[in-house]
């Protein structure tokens, strides 16, 4: 391949080892066997949604339903970030006794901004309708799940911190449970003294609730041939959370500079508490040139006028990153439920990109998968009820309203802004049909010749180390590599792998091209456009306080 | 066989610390807390002298003294096997190490254990003492930061790291000890675990704690860290940078 | 004013140098210091700590007292702390210290302000400062125990020296035998101290050449005895030159020694995470210019097989 040649990330993409996804009931490698009406994968604001929804809806039937959720970080929380700013819509209807000082919100949107920037310039825009925010929460996603948690608890869930789901297992075309991670395993994947086997959980009902690119939901779908009109397309977000010495009052929304036209995204600033401050910079994993790196774009942006005097004199206190499905309405899997499983959450891609949101819609899915389980397990419903449920509601009218909008944006900035705006005013009639959208992986990319972009590298900010530090990740060094690497990875597609990945996991150095596994923060880019990702033993990974 | 283990809960070693407003202890909001991880060495060694001991022949007991919160930490160590647990609950741990020992042993005196275990010290306050306090306390013998654990009947023998060599320690049971890192390997608590643990007796009793004879004065952010310098060049510099190390940075 | 109690500490016969820092540190409190240790005999040389401001040397005998006998040497030192009426019973925060200091302090009915960093005196209470949380705080604390027992934390009270008279006493003591037994002190196996614990690190990359000279690394930490390991940077584990469990932490943890020293390396402190919480750096590069030096506290630019040798001589002084 010659320099500067476009290539395709696909090509170079290992497949889906589905045959190690997917695994019969009863068979041999697991240890313990545990028999629960309900698990859970993921204790993210859907899984415990769910949870909490279900084990309401039992203790006022008096029925004893064993419910367990499988959480791969070590904490509540850790593995847990977004924005966020949220609608408290959901929550509400989760928690009717409760009033909105209750939930665990930081503060309510009272001011906000939208700016176009340029290098060095911002100009004010008028807040698109869809990104109005007042009567919205700000929020660490972090509290809100360590807060969920604490009422999943007292309802009497069980969960299960430091398990995460390794592979699903089934009963014929039918879901029976999932069989969890290995732990204690050292490089070459032999058990060391202190290692723990693989545990099975089976259940009446699995509910995916795995977050953003969930492993085991891709596995189901494409197991059992689930379509959907459009292929799942994500952004990368990368986060910082800042002490600031000035305080900020408002949340700031901003497009155009440092992404180069070509590509999708924006930044969010976010005000905590007037001196800790969440911002990060979210960029669609169509972009074309190779050499972009979202979290040197991030490191770039603090330099903005907008933010300089804010971040002055500050400290950051936590990085994080994480993808976000971005395909709305025509990337959802037209079915969400099949034998024996539910799909909740971002896994099943429920996130309207125009306004940001995906946390209420999160909880939604949860509060309707709780539903329709209950008539499941109690009178033999089908759990298709869900999907039912989800189509007339209004998280399918919302995304239906919006469906367009994101695809717009793949022929560019200015031209996409353009059809956006007309959506927008058309009440989402314009334009009729709906746009093909190509996987992220089938992008085909070059290296832009622009020794700029590429002297980008020496960047100001944090390092892509420190920053590993600063998302609390403290996986052993001599845990085996979770990551599937294809057979043949090109000097292009190395350097590519190593701009796209936020946590320097890929490197290309003097040895050829090398892979840091433990540095992984879980945001699965990778498993969108490069070496595939599967998890490693419970508590690897970031260890997120207040993201 | 009869075992206590002492436990506490503490901050997570990583945790970024801030200062509360008041100035005298650690802003305790997001701060994620786990079990003292050198009481993880203590509570594995419990559960291998149990097992050691036969099915029905050993009992471990987790004795805490925490707030409210150190339920959980407690449920961590059944979780991982310990038999039942007891809560000696305090918002505030008195500053005095002494004060704790005493809440400790009152608690401890009632019953006549073969083995007490705590951890070598503890990763916030670094005292580095309640397990010595608390077998003076009961007259019982101890051997402190043990590396290594042989028990044969009522005879034990432990070996402690000290600087340049191991002390070989023989000593008799009933005997307090205190687990520094090496001793064992913690185990994960199993899923059975986890569930079994919610189910094994857990009491919450109120104690009051005393003052002591320590007060706190004031909880400040070490000095700020100087900006580095080049010392010299060449083995000239060696004399000089030693000196450094000896008198400015108090390193040698 | 009644004078402050020292606590001194043997090994092999021998006083060893942190008594020195024990004495010095006692003069703090502002009144007089009297030493004691406890021996076998009379102790070659204990007379000398008169040098470090001790107005007497109490020297407790007793036949059990030839090797360490914890519970033996705190009933003396216990008893002769209370017959003298001591304003405070002051120890080392040693491996001994830490275990000995408790079990007198309990006997004394009180608790020990452990392993400080500094101490005064406010009128007629003390005030010690200890470092916490792994040294990301410092605590202070007033101690009103009478006596106060405090140990202090090695290598930060410098010893000084302000002549005294140091008057000998020999007091032989009867103690009642003990139940913990000292069988036997063994040497630490060689090479067994985990680099992700040690107290000093050093480090080795790419400027050692080859793997062999990493022996000159070797000797240097033989010279710190038994606290420090020699880590690798992870450009030398890729070249396969030294153990995957010897490299320094690269995705972040946190590995904090008091010393870091880092010799050929020229600033893939990148990938060296973590080390950034070591308390003191030190860079040893020929390159004057190499990213290292700004992050090290302390650098040295010149060619480290000079360099190392020079350093490992004077650290065997110092340690000697």
């Amino acid at each position: 391949m010659a320099k500067n040649d476009q290539f395709v990330p696909a090509r170079y993409q290992p497949p889906l080892p589905l045959d190690k996804l997917i695994v019969q009931d009863g068979a041999a490698g697991a240890g313990d066997r545990m028999e629960l009406d309900v698990v859970i994968v993921g204790a993210g604001p859907a899984g415990l949604a769910c949870a909490i929804e279900l084990a309401k809806l039992a203790k006022a039937d008096r029925t004893a339903l064993n419910i367990g959720v499988l959480e791969k970080a070590e904490a509540l929380g850790e593995h847990s970030l977004s924005g966020a700013v949220v609608n408290p819509r959901a929550l509400r209807e989760l928690f009717p006794e409760l009033g909105d000082s209750d939930f665990p919100f930081r503060a309510p949107v009272t001011k906000e901004a939208v700016y176009l920037l340029t290098k060095g310039v911002k100009i004010r825009l008028p807040t698109p309708p869809t990104m109005h925010n007042r009567g919205y929460y700000v929020a660490s996603l972090c509290e809100i799940v360590r807060w969920l948690g604490t009422k999943a608890e007292e309802l009497g869930v069980n969960i299960f911190t430091g398990f995460p789901a390794a592979q699903l297992l089934v009963r014929d075309r039918a879901v029976a449970g999932v069989r969890t991670a290995a732990a204690g395993l050292d490089r070459d994947g032999r058990p060391s003294a202190g290692a723990m086997a693989p545990n099975d959980i089976v259940a009446r009902v699995t509910a995916l609730a795995e977050g953003t690119r969930g492993l085991l939901a891709q596995a189901w779908c494409q197991w059992q041939r689930v379509p959907s009109e459009n292929p799942q397309i994500f952004a990368l977000g990368v986060k910082e959370l800042w002490e600031t010495k000035r305080p900020l009052d408002r949340v700031i929304h901003t497009l155009g500079w440092p992404l180069p036209t070509d590509a999708f995204g924006g930044s969010f600033v976010y005000p905590l508490e007037p001196n800790l401050v969440a911002l990060g910079l979210v960029v669609g994993l169509d972009y074309r040139d190779a050499g972009l790196d979202v979290h040197v774009l991030l490191q770039q942006f603090k330099r903005h006028p907008l933010l300089a005097a804010l971040l002055e004199g500050g400290e950051v206190v936590e990085w994080g990153a994480k993808t976000i499905p971005e395909g709305g309405f025509y990337s959802l899997p037209q079915r969400r439920a099949g034998d024996g499983v539910v799909l909740l959450g971002d896994t099943a891609g429920f996130v309207d990109v125009p306004s940001l949101k995906g946390i209420h819609y999160a909880i939604q899915s949860g509060i309707y998968a709780a539903r329709a389980i209950h008539q499941n397990l109690k009178n033999a419903e089908s759990l298709s009820r869900y999907d039912d449920i989800l189509n007339k509601s209004y998280v399918a009218t919302e995304l239906y309203r919006t469906r367009n909008m994101r695809l717009a944006f793949r022929d560019g900035f200015y031209w996409g802004g353009i059809q956006a705006a007309l959506m927008t005013i058309t009440g989402g009639r314009f334009p009729n049909g709906k746009y093909r959208m190509h996987r992220d992986a089938e992008v085909g990319r070059r290296f832009s010749p622009d020794v700029r972009a590429r002297s980008a590298e020496r960047s100001d900010g944090i390092s892509k180390v420190d920053a590993v530090f600063k998302s609390g990740n403290s996986t052993r060094d001599t845990i085996p590599s979770h990551l599937i690497v294809g057979p043949d990875v090109p000097g292009d597609v190395a350097r590519f792998y190593a701009r796209m990945c936020p946590a320097g996991v890929y490197e290309v150095g003097e040895n050829g091209f090398r892979v840091n596994a433990p540095n992984c923060v879980d945001c699965k880019a990778t498993d969108v456009l490069g070496p595939r990702w599967t998890p490693r033993e419970g508590g690897s990974g970031p260890k997120y306080k207040r993201m | 066989m009869k075992i206590a283990v002492c436990i506490k809960r503490v901050p997570d070693s990583e945790t970024r610390v801030k200062i509360a407003a008041h100035g005298k202890a650690l802003d305790e909001s997001g701060v994620k807390f786990v079990m003292n991880p050198y009481d993880e060495f203590a509570v594995e060694e419990a559960l291998r002298r149990k097992e050691k001991a036969g099915t029905g022949a050993g009992e471990v007991t987790v004795i805490c003294l925490g707030p409210a919160a150190a339920q959980e930490t407690i449920r961590t160590a059944l979780a991982m096997g310990a038999d039942r647990g007891v809560l000696l609950q305090a918002d505030k741990i008195p500053a005095d190490p002494f004060e704790v020992a005493r809440m400790i042993a009152a608690e401890l005196k009632s019953t006549s254990w073969d083995l007490i275990l705590f951890g070598r010290m503890a990763i916030d306050d670094y005292n580095h003492q309640v397990g010595a306090l608390t077998a003076e306390l009961l007259g019982l013998p101890c051997v402190t930061a043990i590396s290594h654990l042989e028990i044969e009947g009522t005879q034990g023998l432990a070996e402690r790291e000290i600087e340049g060599g191991i002390e070989v320690v023989e000593f008799p049971l009933p005997a307090v000890l205190t687990a520094d890192k090496g001793l064992n390997e913690p185990r994960y608590p199993a899923l059975k675990g986890i569930m079994a643990a919610k189910k094994k007796p857990l009491e919450v009793r109120p104690v009051q704690a005393s003052a002591g004879a320590f007060e706190v004065v004031a909880l400040s952010p070490p000095p700020e860290r100087k900006e580095g310098k080049i010392v010299g060049e060449g083995v000239g510099a060696v004399g000089e940078l030693v000196r450094l190390l000896r008198e400015e940075a108090k390193v040698l | 004013m009644t004078p402050a109690l020292a606590v001194l500490e043997l090994r092999d016969g021998v006083l060893r140098k942190i008594s020195h820092e024990v004495v010095t540190g006692s003069q703090r409190l502002g009144r007089g210091v009297d030493a004691v240790l406890c021996a076998s005999g009379a102790v070659q040389g204990a007379d000398q700590i008169g040098k470090f401001g001790a107005d007497k040397v109490i020297t407790l005998t007793n036949p059990a007292f030839a090797k360490y006998a914890p519970e033996e040497c705190a009933q003396a030192i216990a008893e002769r702390a209370k017959q003298g009426g001591y304003r405070a019973v002051i120890f080392a925060a040693s491996a001994t210290g830490k275990d000995l200091a408790p079990r007198v302090a309990a006997r004394l009915g009180v608790g020990v302000a452990a392993d400080i960093t500094d101490l005064a005196v406010e009128g007629d209470a003390i005030t010690v400062t200890r470092p916490v949380y792994a040294g990301k705080a410092l605590l202070k604390v007033k101690v009103a125990s009478q006596p106060a027992v405090l140990s202090l934390r090695p290598n930060v009270f410098t010893p000084v020296e302000r002549p005294k008279a140091g008057a000998p006493e020999l007091a032989a003591v009867t103690v009642a035998p003990g139940r913990v037994v000292v069988r036997e002190v063994k040497a630490a196996p060689a090479g067994t101290l985990d680099v992700a614990e040690a107290q000093i690190i050093i480090s080795g990359g790419r400027g050692l050449k080859e793997p062999a000279n990493f022996k000159v690394l070797e000797e240097l930490a033989k010279a710190f005895g038994g606290k420090a390991a020699v880590g690798a940077s992870r450009a030398v584990v890729d070249a396969g030159w030294r153990a995957h469990a010897d490299q320094v932490g690269q995705t972040g943890k946190t590995v904090s020694p008091s010393l870091y020293i880092a010799v050929g390396i020229s600033g893939a402190i990148q990938h060296l995470a973590g080390m950034r919480t070591s308390k003191v750096i030190v860079a040893i590069n020929k390159d004057k210019d190499a990213p290292i030096f700004k992050v090290a506290d302390y650098g040295v630019v010149g060619d480290l097989f000079e360099i190392v040798p020079r350093l490992t001589e004077e650290i065997r002084k110092l340690h000697g």
